[in-house]
């Protein structure tokens, strides 16, 4: 119970600054770009009211879009489906078998907190031909494996793969941090009583850990999943969408047709669709979970 | 087992080590070398090439600029709203929560274009303030949620005995609930310097002017503009990682609590 009884006039002046704040610099863009989104406008000169036009062209004649909603939903289903379960057993792992774990969680952490421009120019640093010091090349010429040298970047066929493996990396240590701080927080008499009961090693982590760990792993999932549609910057920063919109994905397409084709109006539908997907999907991810819970408890 | 643990701890770091000794190298080096290679004398003097003519210090002062102007608007709006929610006996609280929680399932891309047409009619695009603005926004939900979980905390008596010797709610504000509340406010203060520190596309976007860039596009256009020089890029990449790594370093179980904090109260 709440004890400071006040009036109207301070509640405002304690929450409205934010608020306000809060409303104007993101919920009112928001609204701005669904209405612009129906419009034909380069960002400059006469704007055109042409209803939902701009959809219909991005979802039916637009030859990027689709490509790059599906590698966009490649990378979260990646991130899911591979990365995470790999952290979880690490973050087991480093549980069960190493006594003072705090030094590898936190050098696995690390390229989480560094800049994408540093990770990215690193990551291409390290894909470049071996003609210009690209790592990447240079250990697999050194490991006799020299038919699979390519220009990782440029190679329209692999360049996104390349991508994905830089996010997938970047991000591993997060979510490790994550599934391990949540088995340190699983109390230890839990295991304690398991082991009276014969389930000891991984088969406690089957029947006790795993279980237990759900609602940190679906905080994992859905950060998971938001980044992976947010993914952006990254590209951006390794290769713009390009080769020939190879590594395209929804937000560097709504991106360059904004900034690069000026189609204000055009872009704005492209980004009301990804605000769209990011609510559809983080309500879905929360039902999942929820039923999920219910079967468990 | 152990086996896979000691491969990863190789994947991640090894990616950075490598940058250092690259750095250290000169063109022939680097262009020669084998993956594992070191330098056979430091060129120290990549750094010096890098500093100068990528005008290092003066980005990083815009970096520390704006990040730290940001991290003091966040605390100011975030604190008081947090307080307010938490401690007030009003109905709205709970509606502010679900406002902020709907806000933060919205992506910062979405936003360019809007702010950016907003920031041209009001005059501030190209400034420090349009950078500013949106990133206390968008530091807004994680910090609310964060010092509200705190506040929540604060047994109330402190404040009945507040009121009882007359402090007005402002004065409790100040003098009560912020000193308690440090340790959040700390964490806060951790997730917004990460995030802002290295935000880069609303960086390159509002702002154009060469003497306002933030650092992360410091590095993205040293590299874009001597990109024979290999040596000086790959210190310039290190000088620009060095800030975080440094403050990591110093303050690496705080930043991974604050992490966990700014995921799970997510």
């Amino acid at each position: 119970m709440n004890v400071l009884k006040v009036s109207r006039w301070t509640i405002a002046a304690f929450v409205l600054p934010c608020l306000i704040f809060y409303a104007g610099l993101v919920f009112v863009p928001v609204l701005v770009s669904v209405y612009s989104s129906l419009l034909d406008w380069n960002g400059i000169g006469e704007s055109r009211f042409v209803g939902i036009d701009n959809y219909i062209r991005l979802f039916t004649a637009d030859p990027v879009f689709w490509p790059s909603v599906r590698r966009t939903l490649v990378l979260a289903v990646l991130s899911m489906g591979l990365q995470l379960p790999f952290a979880l057993f690490v973050a087991i792992l480093l549980n069960r078998f190493i006594r003072r774990p705090n030094f590898l969680v936190s050098s696995y952490f690390l390229p989480v907190i560094l800049s994408v421009v540093i990770i990215g120019q690193l990551w291409k640093t390290i894909y470049n031909p071996t003609s210009l010091g690209g790592m990447l090349n240079q250990l697999l010429t050194a490991i006799g494996a020299g038919d699979l040298t390519r220009a990782w970047l440029t190679d329209p066929d692999v360049a996104i793969y390349a991508i994905y493996f830089v996010a997938l990396w970047q991000y591993i240590g997060y979510h490790v941090l994550i599934q391990f701080t949540g088995i340190r927080n699983i109390p230890a008499d839990i295991y304690e009583a398991a082991r009276i009961d014969g389930a000891e090693g991984l088969k406690a982590d089957r029947y006790i850990t795993l279980p237990l760990i759900v609602p940190i792993f679906k905080i994992s999932m859905v950060l998971a999943f938001i980044g992976s549609l947010q993914s952006f910057d990254l590209i951006m920063v390794m290769t713009g969408g390009g080769p020939a919109h190879a590594t395209d994905v929804i937000s560097t397409h709504m991106y360059n047709m904004s900034f690069l084709s000026m189609k204000y109006g055009y872009g704005s539908a492209i980004a009301v669709f990804l605000v769209g997907l990011c609510l559809v999907a983080t309500l879905a991810i929360n039902f999942l979970f929820g039923k999920l819970d219910k079967r468990y408890s | 087992m152990l086996l896979l643990l000691a491969v990863l701890l190789v994947t991640q770091l090894y990616p950075l080590l490598w940058l250092f000794a690259y750095s250290l190298k000169t063109n022939e080096e680097i262009l020669s070398g084998s993956f594992f290679s070191l330098p056979s004398a430091a060129q120290w003097s990549n750094f010096a090439d890098a500093i100068e003519a990528g005008n290092y210090f003066r980005y990083l002062g815009n970096s520390l600029l704006v990040t730290s102007l940001t991290m003091a608007g966040v605390i100011l709006l975030s604190s008081l709203a947090a307080f307010a929610i938490t401690r007030f006996r009003w109905k709205g609280g709970q509606l502010v929560m679900l406002v902020f929680l709907v806000g933060m399932m919205i992506p910062m891309q979405a936003t360019l274009l809007p702010l950016m047409v907003v920031f041209k009619h009001a005059g501030i695009l190209n400034t420090h303030l349009s950078l500013i603005l949106p990133y206390i926004a968008f530091q807004m939900p994680i910090s609310v949620f964060i010092l509200s979980g705190f506040m929540r905390t604060i047994p109330h008596e402190i404040e009945e005995s507040a009121v009882v010797d007359g402090a007005g709610v402002f004065r409790i504000f100040r003098s009560i609930i912020l000193p308690i509340s440090v340790p959040p406010l700390m964490t806060v203060c951790i997730l917004t310097f990460i995030n802002i520190w290295n935000e880069y596309i609303l960086a390159a976007t509002f702002v154009s002017a060469e003497r306002l860039k933030t650092l992360p596009f410091g590095v993205y256009s040293f590299v874009s503009q001597y990109s024979a020089n290999y040596g000086a890029i790959g210190a310039y990449l290190v000088l620009g990682a060095a800030p975080v790594i440094l403050i990591y370093f110093l303050l690496a179980e705080r930043i991974t609590k604050g992490m966990v904090a700014g995921a799970v109260k997510g």
